[in-house]
């Protein structure tokens, strides 16, 4: 049985990704299951979903604890998700990136892929550029690195299920498995940092919520980020006004400051700024 | 104070005045109808300082309570069948919150049929909700139970929501005298509510909010926790009620004659009262049969039934409704507590009194009757079983 | 910097879980500046029931408590009452639901909270269908929108009905003061809230949301669609204060609802006869507000029955 887990964020399509999964696998004759995790449904908020592939029927219904692959259908999502958390050894790590794989590590061992789904799912108009639906680009890829089902199958699936704009999707996975790049990493001498337990939280009675939600950071939800061009600014504050996160301070001199660590990119601040002074610039 | 002559009814309204609620929320239905007129007239003449909230619905009713509640008000209201079944969603906001209040409910049939009569259908519905239940049997317990509810539910280590149940006109429109305590006894019990509310203006938090999978077992665990500990909770209260009042309420299960008995029926509500007179009349015809009033049914007490079964061969357990597809509620409650119990006592499940029926002494001693000489443990509608006797249809 | 025109206390956290562009997220928080932190506020299963974060944080820097989806109104009152009784008269009161939760299953509560003349501000947070569960259609739905439940395709063009009034519902309870609020006008909104702040009785606004994923346009629209939905006459802003109507932004000529409607996606299958449907309706509705506004420009009887005790106006809050 091979197991894979699906890290991605509401709206890039990473629940729709395990589902086309599944209806691949059963065109290929296999035996799939998928499932989400649904947390936050919300754009930009991550999200998690599971497929497991077998010859046989699968007797388990549970979350998958030590996925054989890991697919990371946005970057940022490495910044703040533990998304290899108990991924086995000699695992895959599939992340949507432009970078080689030896731009990311994988001290466990195993072998690391990248595709830059990103461009190819703007270059082939699926999706819109701030949200562009990354999934098939990236089910391509994950086809030609896992080899787990085919890529008939993956497209035949895409054109009976992909509800708008099928020819681009199944377009969008083939420029996937085309340039996706894998690299085998040895395991890293160095023991891995003894992952982080959650300290338990002392329970009132009752559910009494009283911690303020600014201890908890949006950043990773962001694909775009406002940049301040100082020379332009007036100070007029439209920026901060029109802000729903609430993601603008102001400096000494009343210059507005990003409060990046909970800016979503929304890009109101850019269209909303009367000098024209902000730009939305792509995450690295 | 003194005698007052009240009705189940009377006596709810004269207990939630007594507990100086601070807010009532009102909807009418039979027959709890008098209960919230007898608070409008408290209300208007000013003898009960109270906001008085006229809702739209039993549902709102429900919400109005659970709103003031959590903002630290003591609050009141009534329902009965059919309003309770529309409550039945924000019941489970209430015990979920966390939110200590007391609800009247008088027991009535549910519908269809349209049937106003006794029946405990609407609450026995309600048993998951994370409610406690009492189900007294006059006027006078009606009373001494919603305020010693109400100093139950705001204990700190309860905050659980409680009803109240009286059965309809056996209680809900029946008159007889009641002993109504000194307001000044009734302050020194119930004292006001303790004002650390969770919601407190310039205070942050946000009561009720929303957990995934991490921490909502905790919230229910702690609610199970919580109905653990009403029991000896409720031993304390009512020790404490009886030192000032003068009247032991008797703990979650009142047993009468039990010593020694072959039989004894365990009975809910006004049925109980009959049933005692029938277990003298057996007893002087050397009969040893004894009865057991089930007073509270959430949560049920498991040791006080095994104590009570511990020399008895037979039990009978009377329910005045049904669960479709198993037995009467109580009855196998009362299964479940004595599994696993060395030679368990039969027991038996009658059904009597539903919608209404009349449950009168000849009823009685035929379900005396069948627990002394059947091997049947039931379920058994009685109410079907006339032994040409007569059935009144009204 | 400029003087800014909307008070600088925030009293919505960052951090909440609003979908990037969330014109909720931005209507509480013009709305709570204008309350100040005497408030406590009542959220039914709705978009913002998530937003606030989970357990254990919350992104309101008030009191919340959370209701059944369809008991907003009741539960105010409930507040209101409580507050009353123990004496925090000074405590601001509100419901803050969404269209589902208003206009639909929510109704029969606001009805009551309104009749029964309960002192405190109901909220309708419009965001034209259910969002919170993936955009289903709801009575506040415009006619000819898609959604996940009025779909376009084939011969089915979108949601068949008109938007459900709920401010003609609302109107006809007499509140003590009605109004409609976009947050593309920040110091309408906030002086809207100021001065429903200061009364008392039965209050309702009726606030445009917009959303980005389930309008279908991009996160960084969402003030253009709201000023565009006002200057179409889609959206118009007023108020009305014991029966009398005050338009709060006022247009010479209406811009073209096509550019209101060629932004979102839920519209993009617009014949030009449904367009024109549209924009006929808009100008009716702008012709009957300027109507009603001259109808009731004189005073109308002040319908308001003080309670007992007669309370003098909310003092204004401190921020």
């Amino acid at each position: 049985m091979l197991e894979i887990r699906f890290h991605g964020r509401g709206g890039q399509g990473a629940v729709v990704a395990s589902e086309l999964l599944a209806q691949a696998v059963f065109f290929d004759g296999k035996v799939a299951q998928s499932f989400p995790f649904f947390g936050v449904e919300r754009r930009g908020a991550p999200v998690t979903a599971f497929t497991r592939i077998d010859d046989h029927p699968i007797e388990l219904r549970s979350f998958i604890e030590h996925p054989d692959v890991v697919v990371v259908l946005d970057p940022g999502l490495l910044r703040d998700t533990p998304v290899t958390g108990g991924l086995k050894p000699g695992g895959l790590l599939l992340v949507n990136s432009p970078q080689a794989p030896g731009a990311f590590s994988l001290p466990q061992g195993g072998t690391l892929a990248t595709v830059d789904a990103t461009r190819i799912a703007v270059g082939r108009k699926v999706g819109t550029a701030t949200m562009p639906v990354v999934n098939t680009a990236m089910l391509g890829a994950l086809a030609r690195v896992t080899g787990a089902f085919t890529e008939a199958s993956l497209e035949r699936a895409i054109v009976a299920f992909v509800p708008s704009h099928p020819e681009e999707n199944r377009a969008a996975a083939r420029d996937g498995a085309e340039s996706v790049r894998m690299e085998p990493v040895a395991p890293s001498s160095r023991p891995s940092p003894p992952s982080e337990e959650a300290a338990p939280l002392p329970f009132p009675e009752g559910p009494v919520a009283s911690l303020p939600s600014n201890i908890l950071h949006t950043s990773s939800w962001r694909t775009l980020r406002p940049v301040i061009d100082r020379d332009r600014c007036t100070r007029c504050n439209f920026c901060w006004e029109f802000c729903p996160d609430d993601a603008f301070d102001f400096d000494a001199e009343g210059f507005p400051v990003v409060k990046l660590l909970y800016c979503k990119g929304c890009g109101i601040c850019a269209t909303e700024c009367p000098p024209d002074a902000i730009q939305m610039v792509t995450e690295a | 104070m003194g005698f007052k002559v009240l009705s189940g009814n009377g006596a709810q309204a004269e207990a939630a005045r007594l507990a100086r609620v601070q807010v009532i929320a009102a909807y009418p239905i039979t027959p709890q109808t008098t209960i919230v007129e007898a608070l409008a007239d408290m209300v208007a003449s000013g003898e009960l300082k109270a906001q008085y909230v006229k809702v739209e619905s039993e549902h709102s009713a429900l919400q109005v309570c659970l709103s003031a509640a959590a903002l630290g008000a003591r609050t009141y209201s009534a329902t009965s069948s059919q309003g309770l079944l529309l409550m039945h969603e924000l019941l489970h906001w209430a015990s979920g919150q966390r939110t200590p209040m007391v609800l009247g409910v008088v027991n009535r049939a549910v519908a269809p049929p349209w049937n106003i009569g006794a029946d405990h259908a609407d609450t026995m519905s309600q048993r998951d909700t994370g409610w406690i239940q009492f189900y007294p049997e006059s006027n006078q317990e009606v009373l001494d139970t919603v305020l010693t509810a109400y100093r139950l539910v705001e204990d700190p280590e309860i905050r659980l929501p409680a009803m109240v149940t009286e059965d309809a006109f056996y209680l809900s429109h029946t008159f007889e005298p009641v002993d109504v305590p000194d307001p000044k006894v009734v302050d020194t019990f119930l004292p006001p509510k303790d004002a650390r509310a969770i919601l407190r203006p310039g205070v942050v938090s946000r009561l009720g909010s929303f957990t995934g999978p991490d921490h909502y077992v905790d919230f229910r665990h702690q609610v199970a926790e919580a109905m653990d500990r009403v029991l000896p909770k409720l031993q304390e209260v009512e020790s404490e009620y009886a030192r000032r009042s003068g009247r032991d309420l008797g703990g979650p299960l009142v047993g009468y004659r039990t010593e020694d008995a072959d039989a004894v029926l365990l009975t809910l509500g006004t049925i109980s009262t009959t049933a005692r007179g029938v277990v003298d009349e057996l007893r002087s015809s050397g009969q040893k049969v004894g009865m057991a009033k089930l007073r509270v049914f959430r949560p049920f007490p498991v040791e006080a039934v095994r104590a009570l079964a511990r020399d008895v061969s037979r039990l009978g357990v009377l329910d005045r409704s049904f669960t479709f597809g198993s037995s009467g509620p109580a009855a196998s409650e009362v299964r479940s507590a004595l599994y696993g119990v060395p030679s368990p006592p039969s027991v038996t499940s009658f059904l009597a009194g539903i919608g209404g029926r009349d449950v009168g002494p000849k009823d009685l001693h035929r379900v005396f009757q069948a627990l002394l000489s059947s091997r049947s443990t039931g379920p058994r509608w009685m109410d079907l079983e006339t032994d040409g006797g007569v059935v009144v249809h009204g | 910097m400029a003087k800014l025109t909307i008070p600088r206390e925030e009293l919505m956290y960052s951090g909440h879980a609003a979908c990037p562009g969330c014109g909720p997220a931005l209507a509480m928080r013009f709305l709570l500046k204008g309350l100040g932190p005497r408030t406590v506020v009542s959220v039914p299963a709705s978009c913002w029931s998530v937003i606030a974060t989970p357990y254990p944080t919350t992104a309101l820097g008030v009191g919340m408590l959370d209701n059944a989806i369809e008991a907003t109104g009741a539960s105010i009152s409930g507040l209101r009452a409580a507050a009353d009784a123990l004496g925090l008269e000074d405590l601001n009161v509100v419901g803050f639901a969404g269209d589902g939760g208003t206009a639909d299953i929510g109704l029969q509560s606001l009805s009551g909270m309104l009749e029964r003349r309960t002192d405190a501000l109901y909220v309708m947070y419009d965001n034209e269908a259910y969002m919170n569960t993936g955009v289903q259609r709801s009575s506040a739905t415009p006619q000819g929108a898609w959604t996940t439940t009025t779909p376009v395709a084939g011969e089915a063009r979108g949601k068949l009905e008109p938007k459900k009034d709920i401010m003609a519902i609302v109107l006809a309870h007499h509140p003590v003061y009605a109004a409609t609020l976009n947050p593309s006008f920040p110091e309408d909104f906030v002086r809207k809230v100021e001065r429903a702040r200061g009364m008392r009785g039965p209050r309702f606004f009726h606030v445009y949301a917009a959303c980005p994923p389930g309008w279908r346009y991009d996160s960084d629209q969402t003030i253009e669609l709201g000023k565009l939905a006002t200057y179409t006459g889609i959206f118009p802003l007023y108020e009305v204060e014991n029966g009398q109507l005050r338009i709060t932004r006022r247009m010479g000529q209406l811009k073209p609802v096509e550019d209101y409607l060629a932004a979102q996606g839920r519209f993009r299958h617009f014949s030009p006869e449904e367009v024109r449907q549209v924009k006929e309706q808009a100008e009716a509705r702008w012709a009957d507000l300027l109507a009603r506004e001259k109808a009731t420009s004189t005073p109308a009887p002040v319908r308001e029955v003080p309670p007992a005790g007669a309370p003098a106006p909310r003092p204004s809050a401190t921020t």
